[in-house]
């Protein structure tokens, strides 16, 4: 059979498949569909599978090769969708995997090492034992310093700020910290350097803000204020430079894989570490925005504290010690 | 099935095609789209995302003022600035089979690099990793009123890693391993039959068993589709490379419209009907009668009609 006969033979239903197409595309007409419509869809999307690989036997022109190839490519676009959110495993991913892969995470530890250390470090340095005096202004910048004084110079909760105000200030906390530790998960993957860096930059400006207020005289007030949220933020921010740094040492630590399949792979366990730690950011502002500026006396500030502290060690020890190896990668493959 | 694979697409160009075998075991080619469409598609979705910032922003604080609660409204507002600013990329591309709205009015789509559909993990983490594509921010000072600096992204580490990647990859497509692919809206490609006057002799005074060769009939066939878009003094210039070894090779007049022969020569290749139309085997095929008797003509030394 001639190729002129062939197209002529087969041009309907490559028609047909295309009227599919096109209605699989829009959402509105896609629900309308019945099933054996979409039965049908299938059947001549392997026809014209069929009419492809046979293109070059039966020396069909080259036009009619190239709408072949787009007819089939979105054909296949169609029949091979995304499965959306998937929202019924994230329970799981959140209370079962991430804390184990936490419980046993390299890059963690240094993370924790590093912005720990910094922050001690740091907030020696610039409080009043330190043997560098200047070292708070050249961190901070005179700006800051000042901006600090006049905020934590009132006692807290003397203004009796309203619900109005607490909430808003939780969304602004929410906007802003939240988006401080994404930008520590995205930095991490230049080679993880960059989460390092982010991680120390933060730790080291926390730390000298911490050191300069405490030789202020309303260190008091500046205390009572950090007190409640203080876990849960810093916590956060450790979790998510120590998943971009994760991402950015698959690059160079590849156990074997190629670098990019390396990094696909830590990908894949990094990102639920990241929103876990976006939950702990949420957490922490609403915490920063009604709690911490009321005027409740400090001794329930400090049983925030540990209590949120207490729950943090449930979830990174309790969850996440468990006698054998996570085996979540692997059954969950290229999925 | 090794040698078939080969030659199942077009020959392989130096272009913007990555070929993908599916799991129906058919290789078919994906074009990736550049930087350039990818740039219009980011424009667009920042538009749609300012429009979400302040319908968000204003409807929040509107509804709540109303109610009495202005805190409670920026509240809100703040959490879906955020929300927006983050996971706008990750929500669409996973709920829109791997289109945000400002691709799909591009025509792009979000595919992983076995032309296999993303999902959601893979379309929330290139978004997030957009930002190290973002860099180097770059800083002008005192550019606003002699006052104000310019801070603005230039996505050159995106620049660059897509110059560098065989899939037109940024940062954030290699570490999840995906690719942006241009969908073509099929246009029919219909076997042209062509409609030039003087073509029906011509197909009647071609040798009644010459039939083109595969190369020579994909050629065709390109040429036919394409000779539209040419003027008639082009056609014939691009139609002589072929054409005037084949008027010799068949013994047709040198005279002959070159551009007419190819046509006539791709109709005889791909509609069969007119071939088995002349093939009459009661009665003998028309032979065109050279002007000069043969031997005159150095070139053409096979007898007149055969191959």
């Amino acid at each position: 059979m001639k190729a002129a006969e062939l197209v002529e033979s087969r041009t309907p239903q490559w028609r047909q498949l295309e009227a599919l197409c096109a209605q699989l595309e829009s959402r509105g007409d896609r629900r309308r569909l019945g099933a054996n419509r979409r039965t049908e869809f299938a059947k001549l999307y392997r026809c014209a599978c069929a009419d492809l690989a046979l293109a070059d036997a039966h020396q069909l022109p080259g036009e009619t090769v190239r709408y072949l190839h787009q007819l089939v490519g979105r054909a296949h676009n169609q029949l091979y969708r995304t499965r959306g959110l998937e929202s019924d495993s994230w329970a799981d991913e959140l209370f079962e995997r991430v804390p184990r892969r936490l419980f046993r995470d390299n890059s963690l530890r240094l993370a924790a090492v590093i912005f720990w250390g910094g922050f001690l470090l740091s907030a020696f340095l610039a409080s009043e034992f330190t043997p560098v005096p200047q070292f708070a202004e050249q961190v901070l910048g005179k700006d800051s310093m000042m901006s600090l004084d006049t905020m934590y110079s009132e006692p807290i909760g003397a203004g009796g700020r309203s619900g109005n105000d607490s909430s808003a200030m939780a969304g602004f906390y929410i906007f802003n910290n939240a988006g401080i530790g994404l930008r520590c998960f995205a930095m991490g993957i230049i080679f993880g350097v960059g989460g390092m860096f982010a991680l120390a930059f933060n730790a080291v400006f926390l730390g000298a803000a911490f050191g300069y207020m405490s030789t202020t005289p309303h260190s008091e007030n500046f205390f009572n204020f950090v007190t409640a949220h203080g876990p849960f933020e810093l916590t956060a921010i450790v979790m998510s430079g120590a998943a971009g740094m994760r991402l950015g040492f698959a690059l160079v630590h590849t156990g074997g894989l190629s670098r990019l399949e390396s990094v696909t792979a830590a990908s894949r366990r990094a990102l639920p570490t990241m929103m876990a730690a976006v939950l702990l950011f949420v957490g922490a502002a609403f915490i920063e925005g009604f709690v911490s500026p009321s005027g409740i006396p400090y001794a329930f500030k400090a049983l925030v504290a540990m209590i949120t502290t207490l729950l943090l060690l449930v979830y990174l020890v309790a969850l996440g010690y468990s006698a054998d190896e996570p085996d979540d990668d692997e059954q969950r493959a290229l999925d | 099935m090794g040698p078939a694979l080969s030659v199942l697409t077009a020959p392989t160009q130096i272009d913007s095609h990555v070929q993908v075998v599916t799991p129906e075991n058919i290789a078919f080619e994906y074009r990736v789209a550049g930087p350039f469409g990818r740039v219009m598609a980011l424009l667009l979705d920042l538009t749609v995302l300012l429009l979400l910032y302040g319908a968000i922003a204003i409807g929040a604080m509107m509804l709540l003022g109303a109610l009495g609660l202005p805190g409670v409204g920026q509240f809100f507002a703040l959490v879906g600035v955020f929300l927006l600013y983050w996971f706008y990329g990750g929500f669409f591309e996973a709920v829109w089979n791997g289109q945000t709205p400002g691709k799909r009015m591009m025509g792009l789509r979000v595919l992983r690099t076995d032309g296999r559909p993303i999902n959601a993990l893979q379309a929330v983490l290139r978004n997030l990793l957009r930002l190290v594509d973002a860099l180097p921010w770059a800083y002008i000072p005192q550019m606003i009123a002699d006052e104000y600096p310019i801070i603005y992204p230039t996505y050159l580490v995106a620049l660059v890693c897509m110059t560098l990647t065989r899939r037109r990859q940024r940062v954030g497509d290699l570490a999840v391993g995906t690719m942006v692919v241009v969908e073509e809206n099929s246009s029919f490609g219909r076997v042209p039959a062509p409609d030039e006057p003087g073509l029906e002799d011509l197909i009647e005074r071609l040798p009644a068993d010459f039939v083109p060769s595969r190369t020579l009939a994909r050629a065709l066939s390109h040429y036919v589709g394409r000779r539209r878009y040419f003027g008639p003094a082009r056609r014939l210039e691009i139609a002589q490379h072929v054409g005037r070894p084949l008027v010799d090779k068949l013994g047709l007049p040198p005279d002959t419209n070159h551009d007419l022969l190819l046509c006539a020569l791709y109709v005889r290749a791909f509609h069969e009907w007119q071939a088995r139309e002349s093939l009459d085997l009661t009665e003998a095929p028309l032979v065109p009668i050279p002007d000069a008797p043969p031997g005159d003509n150095p070139v053409s030394s096979t007898p007149v009609g055969s191959r």
